[in-house]
């Protein structure tokens, strides 16, 4: 049992991949952002890599431990301490009974994630523990935790002193830049080429009013091709406005002129278009970068996209693990 | 225009998209539901889910069982065994939603936005009805209330209905609210471009509103068998037919969904025919107006 002190900024029960299956009828899949962090952080504590644990965003919260128990922090540096001491990322750790843990302000990444051996006991909902708290849906009651909640726990079998190899650890910006995958599609063709060239050559800026529904960022305008401009008028009157469509997660929106990353509690459809996706296997990173950090963007191929999944899919895996 | 051959275009490493056509229409939807139930048929390995819109199909895969290729293969074949839009038999329930028109809280709503945000709005019904050349608010109950409605998507917000209707005597058009809403009550009714919609919970909204139903569309707590298990009530391919009722009957019926004995009113036997449907609305003289 997680006896809940303080809640930090926003923390959530999350699972993995999530409410998959009901993007017809709207529900995102949430999960956590940093899925590569959270599946080592489970696997560290001998759990299913998608089991639930705790997603905290810049400012983490403080947890009494209400028995003994294995846990792992995982991502964001978040300067976490076990009644006073220092403990480290990427490794499990043995707490005692009424042990408090601490995670402070993230210095190093956005999202830390506390797993816990055995997972935290969180109904289903539509398959899933992960929290949707605009629609009060997932965790354990549909919202973020609380101050003195109590987080049920299962059994586990984990054991202290395993750590994640360097080699297999996401690398977190030290410049405040972050190289982004990005494919293109599917409605690349409305944009023009100057307005491709633009966009790939920009330091795009993660603007403030950012979310787990959606990433603002801050640049210049773009330029389009007839498509956008030449079309039926019930596809709107802005030029990137197009048809309702069903919005790819990761989908680099275009409302109006300003593009939003589409991220894990996003809408699942709507009248803009999308021109770029940022395939899954960079959504770790999209977890990590802070507002006012920048945002440059690689165009990469489908078939590129999918083997970079593959490679991160096999290093959330217990090869990535020494003792 | 709808396309001679559909349009494939990827969405990152999992994700393709389907273009039938960039106009609305609703042959276009059908196409794009059409797909979306051979899909599910098909069992085809690495289907992960899709989610028809109005002129597209969204396809999610798992690129570990599926090329992109193989997938874009797969739905060119689905598409050709489909054949004509016009043999296609959807899965279609029919809900009845009771609608109190013009009710004192959407107009609560409108009002609390005249005050804050645009003084000179006019009253919602009373804009549509004179935007779309109907006598009054009372005619335009009777157009909105006298069409069956096509539930064309989901989206925006979870269980948030994207409706279209089905007669086209019914067809009415007006803009969002400019700007939107900070606010809107659970369950009222509106519309925006040509799409008319139920408000699942309370959310900012931009269409115009002109009544409410007290049959919840939303169900987290699983109270009413009615959802099947599910969070929200409808499916792509349902349809909706709003009953205007009384005050009397609004408050009879909210008590019922209070104390968890409301009866949903759901047909579930039939088959939505296109061809029937078509050969249907071309009978029909488009101009008149109930």
């Amino acid at each position: 049992m997680l006896e809940i002190i303080k809640p930090g900024l926003e923390t959530s029960i999350q699972d993995f991949p999530g409410r998959i299956g009901y993007w017809d009828q709207g529900f995102p899949p949430s999960g956590p952002m940093d899925n590569w962090s959270f599946r080592l952080g489970n696997i560290l504590v001998s759990n299913d890599a998608g089991a639930p644990g705790l997603e905290a965003q810049f400012m983490g919260p403080t947890i009494k431990f209400q028995q003994d128990s294995v846990i792992a922090l995982t991502g964001a540096d978040m300067m976490s301490k076990l009644d006073g001491e220092s403990i480290a990322n990427w490794q499990s750790i043995a707490v005692k009974a009424g042990q408090t843990l601490v995670m402070g302000p993230a210095i190093k990444g956005s999202r830390g994630y506390l797993a816990v051996s055995g997972g935290i006991d969180a109904p289903s909902w539509l398959g899933s523990a992960s929290t949707f708290h605009k629609a009060s849906v997932g965790g354990l009651d549909g919202s973020a935790i609380q101050a003195g909640q109590v987080l049920p726990v299962k059994a586990g079998s984990g054991k202290a002193g395993r750590r994640v190899k360097d080699a297999c650890q996401p690398q977190f910006s030290s410049d405040k830049k972050w190289q982004i995958e990005a494919v293109a599609g599917p409605n690349d063709d409305w944009i023009d080429e100057a307005g491709h060239a633009q966009f790939l050559a920009t330091e795009w800026k993660l603007e403030a009013r950012s979310d787990r529904t959606g990433y603002r960022l801050d640049g210049p305008d773009w330029t389009f091709t007839e498509k956008a401009t030449d079309k039926p008028p019930e596809n709107g009157v802005f030029p990137s406005n197009i048809i309702d469509q069903g919005y790819p997660l990761g989908a680099i929106n275009l409302c109006g002129q300003k593009p939003i990353i589409l991220v894990n509690d996003g809408p699942s459809m709507g009248g803009f278009i999308c021109p770029y996706t940022v395939p899954s296997a960079a959504f770790w990173k999209l977890g990590q970068i802070k507002p006012n950090e920048f945002l440059c963007f690689k165009k990469i191929s489908v078939e590129e996209a999918q083997a970079l999944r593959r490679t991160l899919d096999d290093m959330c895996n217990e090869t990535s693990i020494e003792s | 225009m709808i396309f001679d051959e559909p349009n494939f275009s990827p969405g990152g490493d999992r994700y393709i998209t389907v273009e039938f056509g960039n106009e609305m229409n609703l042959e276009l939807n059908f196409k794009a539901q059409g797909l979306a139930g051979a899909l599910r048929e098909a069992g085809t390995k690495g289907l992960v889910e899709s989610a028809p819109c109005f002129a597209s199909l969204l396809v999610h895969y798992e690129p570990r069982d599926i090329s992109y290729g193989d997938m874009v293969t797969e739905l060119k074949s689905l598409i050709s065994s489909l054949g004509s839009t016009n043999d296609l038999e959807l899965d279609s329930r029919l809900f009845t939603f009771e609608t109190l028109y013009f009710d004192p809280w959407t107009k609560e709503c409108i009002d609390d936005y005249r005050k804050k945000i645009n003084p000179d709005k006019e009253y919602d019904p009373d804009f549509v009805a004179r935007l779309n050349g109907l006598e009054d608010r009372h005619q335009l109950m009777r157009v909105h209330s006298g069409s069956e409605y096509w539930v064309a998507s989901l989206g925006f917000w979870p269980g948030l209905p994207f409706l279209q209707p089905l007669d086209p005597r019914a067809m009415i058009t007006c803009p969002k609210y400019n700007p939107p809403r900070t606010w809107t009550p659970q369950g009222a009714v509106g519309m925006g471009g040509s799409a008319s919609s139920i408000y699942p919970v309370a959310t900012p909204g931009g269409y115009q509103l002109f009544g409410r139903t007290p049959v919840p569309i939303w169900d987290p707590d699983k109270r009413f068998d009615a959802f099947d298990g599910d969070i929200v009530l409808f499916r792509p391919g349902d349809r909706i037919k709003y009953q205007p009722v009384t005050r009397d009957a609004y408050d009879a019926a909210e008590r019922k969904i209070k104390d968890g004995s409301y009866i949903y009113n759901i047909v579930e036997y039939q088959k939505f025919s296109v061809r029937n449907y078509k050969n249907w609305i071309n009978k029909l003289d488009k101009s008149e107006r109930f």
